[in-house]
């Protein structure tokens, strides 16, 4: 890790000081354990503020929206990939940006770890491919691959798919990984069962909408739980008003969605609001062969179509 | 519920199937009476939304009918709608909503034969499943 | 304002041509009399199931264009009629009409059908080519326009026997009247254009097949109504004489076509390889089981755009099995109903096959009833009845003033009669353009009540439809129930809401209720909308307040068995209707400003000749040109077919574009950018050296498309090897060194109908056969060779194919998948290859060598961009649609023609271009446009410039304003399909007449039932 960030503060330092940009966006150590935070750093003598390691889940992408500035951002695969839908929406130019690219090897689950350890935790070192965790007076250590967040575990795009410079070599991408094996579950069930299912996961959520802040994706105006002509979808935790949001706000990331998490480790209750992304993207994957953000001269797939696209649904 | 009758909530495009279930008339076809049919300009105008409100408000099925593929009025409008309603039928589903409650077709409005055919069909199915209970709100805002 | 010629036209022949002829001319601003024999027009396109090569629905894209001739302001309907006779000359004709009794007066008429139903006599219906029966008061189909019935009398018994009046009866309007008699009517017009149209060929005449003995055995026509859902069964694939599906289906090609018998015609009808495909697929299509297809041809001419990828997809994919063979006999295989297939293969051999249909591909030719009708107006027809036309005129008939389009002047298909049709109407446009405007009449629009800021009135209508909605619905409980709704202040019932006297009384409740908004309870809007609409307009309301709930097609005729529930869902229904209407709000249509000059990009034939025409039509025209010559291809283009002097009419055309004061050329330039859309375009181009900017309201695209320079067969490496065109080059120079020459030899499809290049070049085979005559005449000694893979000489272009023959030209089918080489031996030029009927090599050495290379457009043309209009793989341009709309672009004010649209002949350029002229003035004409009002619109607000509209939109109306970044739809070019607004994720786009809260008031509306 150490020299990630080394390269990462000598890329941001060179850049700040020829003005090539006006501003970095990374991480720096955050205030509490495996809480790394995002932060922008303007002048040179501030790049040591910056760091690298396994908490830096945050998709960074959600802080170049509509930025007119000329940024370094540090990018691993999941950003870059949002990164580029950005560019394709209009979120920002490609010609502002400097992408740091990160080959990555998947980040933390601090509610795992949490739950793991059974107290509280002082402090959190990350050595090759061990996490130290320590308490006041007890220390667990613990594989990486067996601590990483879900969408890691099973990402297959780790190496940022559009950058300027690297910070390290290519990592080797993932093979053979199941990526849908608990979406493949649900599928199989009965209607009921599902229903069941379905209810009881979205029990807890008290629509507070830190799923879709988190996400770089939703970047609307207004967004449609806030329609007015007419107030359609109903503000209140009923259980329709709140399957319609899920429903609503996962189709709007339909061929958008990296599966970069961002949505789920924002949800305070703990919710696995992925298990809606991921069905829409084993389905563009499926039916139009489509992974979201890895070219820059394709559109989402509902922004595009071929006349001969799947349709035994139709009668 | 023996005298339950499903209500059916039809998005019909304007150039084909609207014209498929006029030419039903014209032909004088019969099939039941469940369904209730809101005219829309091309199948591309039809939002996701207006099948959610339609389940919310207490449809007990939904059914999109359009131009056959390459005969959109609009050039395309139904390609790009068929991307969506593959995704959307597959996500409703997923979240449990019965295979069944909603259903697609293309209608050449030289098909009134298809549409009466596709109009029992469905009218059948949804019937077979009974009312809709997941999807609607409970609050009753019949006063309204 | 007198002028010396009348602005009105009449057109004869209501089918496609007709129609599309009397749109356009009533378009650019003259009165329109459309003549048609039979009740309704619609012609023989309004049989036909499906159409090639995309196998859309026939009446479904037909339907539009029906109804919108039926409305036309300018567009006089005279059916059941026929002319007798034309007076006067070129400007200033009088036509003799006569009008045939309907004896159903369309004024009470409303097509309830109810006549048709009780009528006890029933006859066999043409319509469905015999195979099912109608009634003697009958319509041809149910969206017949007009849509009123007639009443055949041969076939009615009151007229033959004397009593019955069944119908008049049962009409609940009154509407029969027995005494209707014939009318004489005299027209007067500036222009004739003649759309008789063909028929097809009956080969009951010189029966060689049994049909008409044997029910299995149908004609092309009749097998369509067999595929078509409207059709005798409905659409269900079967045979005739059991109704069993077949197993096996046959097509034989070139019956009554390309035969010299008597009975017969010695041209190629030119669509019936196409339709066989076509057919033969759908019959898969619509086959529950393996259905086996076999085309059984001579040679397959899919000579039209995109025509041979349709043709590779019916063998490859679809396995559509095509057998090149000469039929001996088709008997009956005893009780079984099949047919046996006697044929001798390619190789000669003797083969049988059963089959459970066989269908005759019949040909297209002139009626007896057209060939006089051509004689009485005095115009020259050739040996086969087709009106006699030159290469240069394609439209223009022998006398000046009457013009010919579509089928009546040779065999064609859908798309070339509709090109024909707009030819036809432009050049007859550009010859009365002084009287333009003079005789159409104008909508006289009422004052305008503005209702902004009144409480909502809305008022309920709601029909009987004498019984056809109140014998199954309570109509008097749902006028009851329509007065308890929010909003209405006033619902009535009436017997016939369409009539006259009804339409008159609900202008006066309007006005009396102070209504707002209004609802009509009765048929379908697709039909009545407009009509409706225009009774509130005379009441001084926006016409866009209207709804309509549709409950007679889509309730009463449909629940006939179940009234409680119809008048439940009838309910609903007016509740929906009600609810949206509430929610309507007045819209003014934008109205647009049209440049009226126009810009023509490609100074070759079809650009000089659009431009021409559109210069004579008074509209300043930029012909703009890239070279520094005009002339384009025909440049190296000897003689027509036909024989007529190409260099000759190439160079009166050139001098005619120069002298024009209304046109002005710009050679050597180029498009460098576009700004604008259609009706204000602002072009910038690059000429010597300089740039600048022409502003106009239309855009011609003839940029046209070069000859490959091929890479094989020692092209460019042994100078006896020549492309077709440097070979007429040569013709043109009248090269003495032909007359030496012992052995030519013609190779076709070079670079052609190849994986790379799937596509047929259309005029190899002709120019091929016609250089390989005119090298016959110069030393009638000389061996000459044609080698083939399937002679296209389509249409009337067959004639020439045989006088090749016969004047000793051989003919030679390769084996295209066989090595095919030419090498130089001993200093003799040898070509080898596998002949198909020897099936063995061969060797010719010949002194030259012709080789008929494909056309090829530019595939990267920047005009795509420039003008937002769409190329297709092979880089041609991409029309609005294949078949109805061959020279416009989905795009509005952009027309293609020429080579840049497809490979095509010089006459087939020229009536293009005069097409695309037409299709142009109908927008110039106008001078200003007020368009639909039915448009979405951004909210800037809402919009986060995610660009889905943007990159969706068919019709390239949603852009980026570049100020503030965000979305915005451009009205005039928006046709309202409302995509942008269904895949708009912020909820910035709303689309008027279906907005998102109209929507859902009707989603809304019909669920909270309180019973």
């Amino acid at each position: 890790m150490l020299g990630y960030i080394t390269k990462i503060r000598t890329i941001s330092e060179r850049l700040l000081k020829e003005s090539r940009v006006d501003m970095v966006i990374g991480f720096r150590k955050g205030t509490v354990p495996m809480m790394n935070e995002p932060c922008i750093v303007k002048s040179p003598e501030n790049v040591k503020e910056l760091v690298w390691d396994s908490n830096c889940g945050i998709n960074l992408a959600n802080y170049l929206t509509n930025r007119k500035e000329k940024i370094a951002i540090i990018a691993k695969g999941c950003d870059s990939r949002n990164i580029v839908t950005h560019i394709i929406e209009n979120k920002i130019k490609r010609d502002q940006m400097f992408i740091i690219g990160v080959p990555c090897k998947g980040m933390i689950d601090r509610h795992k770890i949490a739950s793991m350890f059974e107290r509280e935790i002082i402090e959190v070192v990350e050595e090759e491919n061990k996490i130290i965790v320590r308490g006041n007076d007890s220390e667990k250590v613990f594989k990486k691959t067996e601590v990483l967040q879900e969408n890691c575990a099973i990402c297959v795009h780790r190496n940022p798919v559009i950058y300027d410079e690297l910070v390290a070599d290519l990592v080797e991408e993932q093979k053979d990984v199941d990526r849908y094996e608990d979406v493949r579950r649900i599928e199989a069930m009965q209607p009921e069962k599902k229903q069941d299912y379905f209810n009881n996961l979205l029990s807890a959520c008290i629509r507070c909408y830190a799923c879709r802040n988190a996400c770089p994706l939703c970047y609307c105006p207004t967004c449609f739980v806030d329609e007015s002509r007419p107030q359609w979808l109903g503000k209140s935790i009923d259980s329709v008003d709140i399957k319609t949001f899920h429903l609503l706000r996962a189709f709007h990331c339909a061929g958008r969605c990296t599966d970069c998490g961002a949505c789920e480790r924002a949800c305070p209750m703990g919710i696995n609001v992925r298990l809606f992304t991921k069905k829409l993207e084993k389905d563009c994957l499926e039916l139009y062969g489509w992974e979201a953000g890895l070219s820059l001269k394709e559109r989402p797939p509902l922004d595009t179509y071929r006349p001969d696209d799947p349709e035994d649904f139709i009668k | 519920m023996p005298d339950w009758e499903p209500k059916i909530v039809t998005f019909l495009c304007n150039w084909c199937s609207y014209e498929a279930a006029d030419l039903a008339g014209i032909s004088r076809l019969q099939y039941p009476s469940n369904i209730r049919v809101i005219r829309v300009p091309c199948t591309g105008r039809m939002s996701p939304k207006f099948i959610l409100a339609a389940f919310g408000k207490g449809a007990d099925g939904v059914w999109v009918s359009g131009c056959h593929p390459g005969e959109c009025h609009y050039i395309a409008g139904n390609y790009y709608a068929r991307r969506k309603f593959s995704l959307f039928k597959s996500l409703i589903e997923y979240m449990g909503i019965e295979p069944g409650r909603l259903h697609f077709s293309w209608i050449s409005a030289a098909e009134g034969a298809k549409f009466a055919e596709v109009a029992i069909k469905v009218i059948k199915t949804v019937k077979d499943l009974g009312p809709s209970k997941y999807f609607i709100k409970k609050i009753n805002d019949r006063a309204a | 304002m007198s002028k010396d010629k009348t602005g009105s036209v009449v057109v004869i022949g209501g089918g496609i041509a007709g129609m599309q002829a009397a749109l356009d001319l009533a378009n650019s601003g003259y009165y329109v009399y459309l003549v048609e024999r039979s009740a309704s027009i619609g012609g023989i396109m309004s049989q036909l199931d499906k159409t090639f090569p995309t196998n859309d629905c026939a009446m479904c894209i037909m339907s539009p264009k029906l109804v919108e001739v039926g409305r036309h302001i300018n567009i006089e309907l005279l059916t059941l009629s026929e002319v007798n006779g034309i007076s006067g000359k070129e400007g200033n004709f009088e036509v003799s009409v006569t009008q045939h009794p309907r004896y159903v007066d369309t004024d009470k008429c409303i097509a309830c059908g109810l006549c048709a139903e009780k009528c006890p006599k029933k006859v066999l219906n043409e319509y469905d080519g015999g195979l099912s029966k109608r009634k003697a008061i009958y319509v041809k189909y149910p969206q017949a326009v007009p849509l009123k019935y007639s009443i055949d009398a041969k076939n009615c018994i009151y007229f033959k026997k004397g009593k019955c009046r069944i119908c008049e009866k049962f009409c609940p309007n009154g509407a029969i009247n027995f005494d209707d008699q014939k009318k004489e009517l005299t027209l007067k017009v500036g222009a004739v254009v003649l759309a008789l149209g063909s028929k097809v060929f009956d080969p009951s005449v010189h029966d060689t097949y049994g049909y008409k003995k044997y029910p299995n055995i149908v004609t092309s026509l009749e097998f369509e109504r067999i595929l078509s859902a409207s059709g005798p069964y409905g659409g269900r694939l079967v045979r005739p004489s059991d109704k069993k599906e077949p197993e096996k289906i046959a097509w034989l090609q070139c019956i009554g076509s390309r035969d010299e018998r008597p009975g017969a015609k010695g041209y190629c009808s030119a669509v019936c390889c196409t339709y066989a495909i076509k057919e033969a697929m759908l019959a898969k299509e619509h086959s529950k089981g393996e259905l086996d297809t076999a085309i059984f041809y001579i040679d397959i001419r899919t000579h039209g755009k995109d025509f041979e990828r349709y043709f590779n997809r019916a063998k490859d994919e679809s396995g559509i099995r095509f057998i090149k063979s000469k039929i001996t006999g088709i008997p009956l295989v005893n009780e079984t109903g099949k047919h046996l297939i006697r044929y001798i293969d390619e190789a000669g051999k003797r083969v049988e096959e059963e089959f459970d249909i066989v269908v005759l591909s019949v040909g297209l030719g002139i009626t007896g009833k057209s060939a006089d009708m051509a004689q009485k107006l005095g115009i020259e027809l050739d040996r086969y009845n087709f009106a006699a036309t030159s290469s240069f005129e394609p439209v223009q008939s022998s006398r000046p003033g009457i013009y010919v389009c579509g089928a009546f002047q040779a065999p064609k298909d859908i798309p070339s009669s509709v090109i024909d049709a707009s030819a036809a109407a432009g050049v007859a446009g550009s010859k009365l353009a002084e009287s333009r405007w003079s005789l159409t009449k104008t909508k006289h629009i009422p004052e305008k009540i503005d209702i902004r800021g009144e409480p909502t009135r809305i008022g309920v209508f709601v029909c009987r439809c004498g019984t056809n909605i109140a014998g199954v619905v309570d109509v008097p409980f749902l006028v009851e129930f329509a007065q308890s709704l929010p909003g209405v202040v006033y619902a009535e019932e009436n017997m016939f809401s369409c009539s006259q006297d009804t339409q008159d009384k609900i202008t006066r409740v309007v006005k009396e209720q102070r209504l707002n908004r209004m609802v009509v309870a009765a048929c379908t809007p697709k039909t009545h909308e407009p009509l409706f609409q225009e009774t509130l307009t005379n009441a001084g309301i926006n016409k866009y307040l209207f709804e309509m709930a549709n409950i007679r097609n889509m309730c009463s005729w449909v629940h006939k068995d179940n009234p409680e529930q119809a008048t439940q869902k009838a309910k609903d229904l007016i509740r929906m209707a009600v609810s949206k209407a509430a929610l309507l709000e007045p819209l003014t249509e934008p109205v647009m400003q049209i440049n009226q000059k126009a810009i023509v990009i490609g100074g070759g034939v079809a650009g000089m000749v659009a431009a021409k025409n559109l210069a004579e039509q008074n509209y300043i025209t930029y012909l703009i040109e890239k070279t520094d010559t005009l002339g384009g291809q025909a440049r190296h283009l000897h003689e027509t077919w036909q024989g007529e002097n190409i260099q000759q009419y190439l160079a009166g055309l050139i001098e005619d574009v120069r002298s024009d004061k209304n046109i002005e050329i710009f050679l050597n330039s180029r498009i460098e950018h576009v700004d604008g859309f259609g009706g204000d375009f602002k072009t910038t181009i690059q000429h010597n050296g300089e740039s600048k900017v022409l502003e106009h309201g239309v855009t011609i695209i003839a940029s046209g498309a070069s000859e490959l320079k091929p890479n094989q067969y020692l092209y460019g490496k042994d100078p006896r090897v020549v492309t077709g065109l440097e070979f007429q080059q040569r013709l043109i120079d009248n090269d003495p060194s032909l007359g030496q020459l012992n052995t030519a030899v013609f190779v076709q499809c070079v670079g052609s109908r190849i994986p790379q290049r799937p596509y047929c070049s259309k005029v190899c085979c002709t120019q091929s056969i016609k250089s390989a005559v005119k090298l016959k005449e110069i030393n009638p000694k000389m061996n000459i060779f044609v080698l083939y893979r399937d002679m296209r000489p389509y249409g009337l272009r067959e004639n020439l194919y045989r006088k090749a023959r016969s004047a000793g030209i051989n003919f030679v089918r390769y084996n295209f998948d066989k090595e095919f080489t030419v090498a130089t031996e001993q200093g003799d030029l040898q070509v080898a290859f596998t002949d198909c009927v020897l099936r063995r090599n061969m060797e010719i050495r010949s002194d030259l060598l012709i080789l008929a290379s494909a056309i090829v457009p530019e595939k990267k043309n920047p005009l795509a961009q420039f003008y937002k209009v769409p190329q297709n793989d092979d880089g041609f341009f991409v029309e609005a649609h294949v078949k109805l709309r061959p020279v416009d672009f989905a795009t509005d004010g952009v027309f293609v023609c020429g080579l840049a649209h497809a490979p095509k002949t010089i006459d087939e350029s020229i009536t293009q271009a005069q097409a695309a002229a037409a299709r142009a003035v109908t927008l110039l004409s106008a001078m200003s446009i007020s368009v639909s009002s039915t448009v979405a619109y951004v909210n800037p607000n809402f919009c986060s410039s995610c660009g889905v509209c943007v990159s969706i939109c068919p019709y390239s109306a949603a852009m980026f304003n570049e100020k503030n970044g965000k979305a915005e739809i451009e009205p005039t070019l928006c046709k309202g399909c409302g995509l942008c607004a269904a895949s708009c994720r912020s909820g910035a786009i709303n689309l008027n007449g279906f907005d998102n809260d109209q929507i859902f008031a009707q989603i809304y509306a019909m669920n909270k039932v309180v019973l």
